[in-house]
């Protein structure tokens, strides 16, 4: 019996020292790579120099010691992980308790409302640009599909289609386009009009697609973005053709007694932009705790199960569809009237992608976690370029934003804030009860 | 008819494309089969096939210019230049981007960004590091007219792939049939807790199947760099189309995976006499849609556990 | 466990750089010698699909720079020159965010750039509005220079130049009859190659057109690189003795090599956008020889100020000189070249006024703008590939004329 038990505890101590050592090797490793993305390029005709001057190099010696370091941190949480648990869980206490109560999370809220109004009026015109066309737009695209890929659990990966049918609505409407509308709109008319647009396209495509099932959706969705892209630049007697539509003009509001006209400052886009994000927040905040938003949680939990209930599937699903279009409509309108200019490659494939990517990464099924994910993702690389870490250049930055993602969805892979709900279903899956969403099929993921 | 203007010459253009497509959708078909997870990094796997083949080719041969049986040993070195290219980034792939993911049983749309994280690392790692000009691989062979089928030329390239394609094809098709990594691949694919049950290492079984498909995806990298040049962003199109050409046949599917890449590049091809080429992709993706709508699980269905 | 360090560090990193943000902005190079420093920037494609075509102009970019600090060019100059870039991605979206940088950037006294005609559109009304001098070596775009921008400038000829005279040389030097035109759905090659057909009939030339959507082999578009095998064999059966295209090197080299295999026998053309020697080393020698080759610009002759200048650029970039790169390589020294008249005290509106009377002979031509800010002069430059090399046969005017 003794034998058997010091036997056990041996291999135990020897499985634990093989998982540490591995670790070890996992560390270096990944601050080696970190020294080749941050060292010097190589080329066609010299392909191994950029290989050669990063790892042969005294700096490679730096990013050893680093990721000896990191592993040193690491093992030594998991021998006195309790202890800092405990003290950690002192801190987050308070926190915890309180953030439920509805009147602390409005509040906390209204700050954040408070600090979104006044701090663009302290930054500069570059940094305010960077708030308009880099992360708001992104920042409501995303809350866009959010509705669609989150609450819906539809997997769309063709979102940009929407945003570019709200932009090229937009220069219809205000007379930039070859061919002219019946009336011709001011740019800040246009919005109900674009909008609309989108919602409408989104039925559109929805009808008779959406009866297929997730991974075939994807690739219809997929193919209705690069449509959308081709036909913008073959119609060039409709859309401009490539060289796009230019000449857009700025919106203007002219009632009562209010005249007002957007230039080319991007503050005041800002705070048009902010109040069409926060309206949108409301609303699909309202929507999520309705009847509707219901309905896509039992969808997207177990579409059997919802169309057995009595759930019409489809048309919940062509209402995600559709309601997600609508902020995409107008942030098509925002960059329409904003930048003047429009041009089919403004909407590529690759776009959709990313969007789908920062809603995920910020957090699936949570307005919160997509707003955070966009504005993190969009803001972190032009922090990068005015602050360029050693050794980045701007070539490089997809290489950095890959790694980031590929490194929180191994650490997080509920995104940086997740719904409760999701974050319970995920929970609940990683003890093996259910699965994480109703995306697989019908059997439990591999383990 | 549109179709009928020189038609031998577009269908035998379009056969060679859609052995390309098909050796590149047997990769997210295999994966697919046994972790219903569409993964989106497959392109450069493609990619890195590219690349490492070209490296071998361009040491080996340099300026000269092959012929006969050289010919022939330096296609094959290629190709299986290719392949290992292909397998250790598929291996790489599976091992730091999706085991730690499926350890948590993370859902299945953080396995689809941490392989989209994994697509863009790749290759812009690969353009900073190899340069963002195309790289022509040096001719293993000289490129002409092989023989004419009912008038239409048929060119050494189309012959390399033909053969290069069928030979990968046929091995692969008896290696999920017939050998033991098969039946795990099947099995897993058909149920893995019971699998595992029954004694398969699920872990090795799934290492194995995306190193089989990256071997598929690597030589089609080879193949198609010999004649378009290698180039970092060469994954993103080619692989789409295959993606599509996977679906098209039955996600899953293996047998379908090759009837919708051939059927894929056959369409796009005859589709040129049909309407500008512009249109093209829209054309292709209507036809999509239809089939999809008439046939929502693919032409030859899913289910890779039932053999293909 | 260790999640919980992520879990507490993320936001706190994010927390911390935010404040960094929100408390300055970027810190300024004090120079430690007294004479003032400006800095030149350059916008353009960095990362993305069309990240080659940017990079051809960075470096050329930087090299100029360089070398007028250390008196190369220019000789002793009163100033010190930095150098800053923007990456725009090519893309309309994201332009006016770099523009903004730029404009906000005190120290950045002129932009060569943007290098897309798109992204151009899209930034130039912030450049304007800020006065800052923008000279692009690459827009070509017509309507950029309709808009009243007092502040831009391009030492490329527009395609409303070169289509026509590109044109007339098919129809009066090579005197043809029937042409196959492709472009590559980009907006350079789609309106380069609308210009062109339009002319060509009016020469009573018979045109047959067709699009081949430009592929990720080569830039960030849709095509797909099977589609050149096809459209050859239209090319072939239409026996069209010219094929011009519109478009990149990189696309030129496949679609060549897809017609050779073919077995088409007439002349292949093509545009200032495979004007790059990787055009030969992609499309093979063979294929490559006897291609004409159209450019505003003067060829990089084997006179020893081209050879220093490529062989310096070539042990910066890393890669040869290739499509725009001497253009760029000019729009920085005109830019230079004004300073040096202005003196110690440069301003923005001052390079402005300086840019519309400037003449500085460049590499690529003598540089004098119009009004509007086009490049003056339209002659446009006929090349071919002989033996691997780009040779120049003379300009179209001159070659029309000895036919």
């Amino acid at each position: 019996m003794s034998v058997s038990t010091s036997t056990a505890v041996a291999r135990i101590r020897s499985a634990r020292h093989s998982s540490d050592v591995r670790r070890l090797f996992a560390c270096v490793f990944g601050f080696l790579v970190l020294a080749v993305m941050t060292g010097p390029s190589g080329s066609n005709l010299a392909p191994t120099s950029g290989f050669t001057g990063s790892l042969l190099h005294p700096r490679v010696f730096v990013f050893i010691a680093l990721g000896v370091a990191l592993w040193a941190i690491i093992t030594a949480q998991h021998r006195w992980g309790e202890a800092i648990k405990h003290a950690s869980d002192h801190v987050t206490a308070l926190p915890r308790r309180v953030m439920p109560d509805r009147r602390v999370r409005l509040a906390f809220y209204a700050v954040l409302l408070a600090v979104a109004i006044v701090g663009p009026l302290h930054v500069n015109a570059f940094w305010q640009d960077v708030l308009v066309d880099q992360i708001g737009i992104y920042v409501l695209l995303a809350i866009g599909l959010n509705v669609v890929v989150g609450y819906a659990g539809l997997l769309d990966l063709g979102y940009i289609a929407f945003y570019a049918i709200g932009a090229y609505s937009t220069a219809f409407w205000t007379g930039a386009l070859p061919v002219h509308p019946p009336i011709v709109l001011n740019a800040f008319w246009a919005i109900p009009f674009a909008i609309a647009t989108a919602m409408l396209s989104g039925v559109l495509i929805g009808a008779p697609t959406l009866r297929l099932r997730g991974d075939y959706l994807a690739i219809v969705t997929l193919g209705f973005g690069e449509i959308i892209q081709i036909v913008a630049t073959n119609l060039q007697g409709v859309t401009g053709g490539a060289q796009g539509v230019i000449g857009i003009p700025h919106p203007a509001v002219n009632l009562l007694h209010v005249h007002y006209t957007w230039l080319i400052d991007p503050l005041p886009y800002y705070y048009l932009l902010l109040a069409f994000v926060v309206l949108g927040l409301i609303a699909y905040s309202f929507l999520e705790h309705s009847r509707v938003g219901r309905a896509w949680t039992a969808i997207r939990e177990d579409e059997v199960a919802a169309e057995s209930s009595g759930i019409n599937v489809l048309k919940y699903k062509i209402m995600a569809f559709a309601i997600g279009a609508s902020t995409s409509g107008f942030a098509g309108m925002l960059t329409a009237s904003k930048i003047s200019f429009i041009e089919p490659g403004d909407f590529t494939v690759q776009l959709s992608i990313l969007i789908l990517v920062l809603v995920i990464f910020g957090g699936m099924g949570s307005l919160l976690g997509a707003v955070v994910g966009a504005a993190f993702l969009q803001w972190f690389p032009w922090y990068l370029k005015e602050h360029p870490l050693f050794g980045f250049q701007p070539e490089d930055l997809y290489i950095y934003l890959g790694a980031i993602l590929v490194l929180t969805m191994i650490f997080r892979p509920e995104g940086m804030i997740p719904s409760r709900r999701r974050k319970r279903e995920i929970g609940l899956a990683e003890h093996g009860v259910g699965t994480a969403d109703a995306m697989s099929s019908s059997q439990a993921p591999v383990s | 008819m549109c179709f009928t203007q020189n038609f031998w010459s577009f269908f035998i253009g379009g056969i060679a494309n859609g052995f390309l497509y098909a050796l590149i959708a047997l990769g997210y078909t295999l994966v697919y089969g046994v972790l219903q997870l569409i993964n989106f990094a497959h392109s450069e796997v493609f990619m890195s096939g590219g690349f490492a083949g070209y490296f071998v080719l361009n040491a080996v041969i340099g300026n000269s210019q092959p012929r006969g049986l050289t010919s022939i040993g330096l296609i094959v070195l290629g190709t299986a230049a290719g392949a290992v290219g292909g397998a250790v980034v598929a291996y790489l792939l599976e091992r730091v981007a999706y085991r730690p993911l499926r350890r948590r049983k993370a859902p299945r749309l953080a396995f689809l960004i941490s392989a989209i994280g994994a697509s863009y690392f790749l290759y812009n790692l690969a353009g900073k590091e190899f340069g963002r000009n195309a790289v022509t691989i040096p001719a293993p062979y000289t490129n002409g007219t092989v023989f004419y089928i009912f008038g239409a030329q048929v060119q050494t390239y189309y012959v390399v792939i033909a053969i290069a394609a069928m030979i990968m094809l046929i091995v692969l098709d008896r290696i999920v049939a017939a050998t033991k990594l098969g039946r795990g691949i099947r099995a897993v694919a058909q149920d893995a807790e019971t699998a595992s049950l029954m004694g398969v290492n699920i872990d090795r079984v799934i290492a194995q199947t995306f190193i089989l498909g990256g071997i598929l995806g690597g030589a089609a990298g080879f193949l198609f760099g010999l004649n378009s040049g290698v180039v970092y962003t060469m994954g993103f199109t080619p692989a789409l189309k295959a993606f599509t050409a996977a679906v098209l046949g039955g996600i899953g599917n293996i047998r379908g995976a090759m009837l919708g890449g051939l059927l894929l590049g056959v369409f796009e091809n005859l589709g040129v006499t049909c309407a500008p080429t512009e249109w093209r992709d829209v054309i292709a993706f209507g036809i999509l849609v239809l089939v999809l709508i008439v046939r929502p699980t693919g032409i030859l269905g899913e289910r890779l556990g039932r053999s293909a | 466990m260790h999640q919980r360090i992520i879990r507490f560090s993320v936001p706190l990193v994010a927390v911390a750089l935010t404040l960094g943000t929100f408390g300055g902005a970027a810190t300024a190079s004090t120079s430690r010698s007294s004479e003032p420093s400006y800095t030149i920037a350059y916008e353009g494609p960095l990362s993305g699909g069309n990240a080659q075509l940017g990079l051809n102009m960075k470096y050329a970019v930087e090299l100029a720079i360089r070398w007028a600090n250390e008196g190369k060019t220019f000789g002793k100059l009163p100033f010190k020159l930095q150098y800053t870039e923007q990456d725009d991605q090519g893309s309309a979206t994201v332009s006016p965010t770099s523009a903004e940088a730029l404009v906000t950037n005190s120290s950045v006294v002129a932009v060569v750039g943007p290098a897309f005609s798109g992204a151009t559109k899209a930034a130039e009304p912030i450049f304007s509005a800020a006065d800052l001098a923008t000279v692009s070596p690459s827009a070509t775009n017509p309507l950029l220079a309709t808009e009243g921008w007092k502040n831009f400038f391009r030492v490329v000829a527009d395609d409303n130049a070169q289509g026509p005279y590109d044109a007339d040389y098919i129809a009066k030097a090579l005197k043809l009859k029937s042409v196959y035109t492709v472009d590559d759905a980009s907006a350079y090659g789609s309106g380069l190659v609308g210009a062109l057909d339009l002319r060509l009939q009016h020469d009573g030339v018979h045109v047959t057109h067709q699009t081949a959507p430009g592929t990720t082999q080569c830039q960030a578009g849709t095509g797909n690189v099977q589609e050149y095998g096809a459209l050859a064999s239209q090319v072939v059966s239409s026996k069209a003795p010219l094929l011009y295209y519109g478009g990149y090197y990189c696309d030129f080299a496949l679609f060549a090599k897809a017609l050779r295999a073919a077995g088409y026998k007439g002349q292949l053309m093509s545009d200032d956008g495979s004007l790059d020697p990787h055009y030969i080393s992609e499309a093979t020698k063979g294929v490559a020889d006897n291609t004409l080759v159209t450019c505003a610009c003067a060829a990089l002759m084997n006179t020893p100020v081209d050879n220093a200048f490529a062989t310096a650029f070539k042990q910066l970039a890393g890669f040869p000189s290739g499509t725009y790169t001497p253009e760029a390589f000019d729009a920085t020294n005109v830019i230079i070249d004004v300073m040096k008249t202005i003196g110690a005290h440069v301003t923005r509106a001052a390079i402005v006024d300086g840019l519309r009377k400037v003449t500085y002979v460049g590499i690529t031509k003598t540089v004098t703008f119009r009004p509007n800010g086009n490049i003056a002069g339209k002659t446009i430059y006929v090349y071919r590939v002989e033996n691997g090399k780009i040779v120049e046969l003379g300009s179209t005017l001159s070659l029309i004329k000895s036919s």
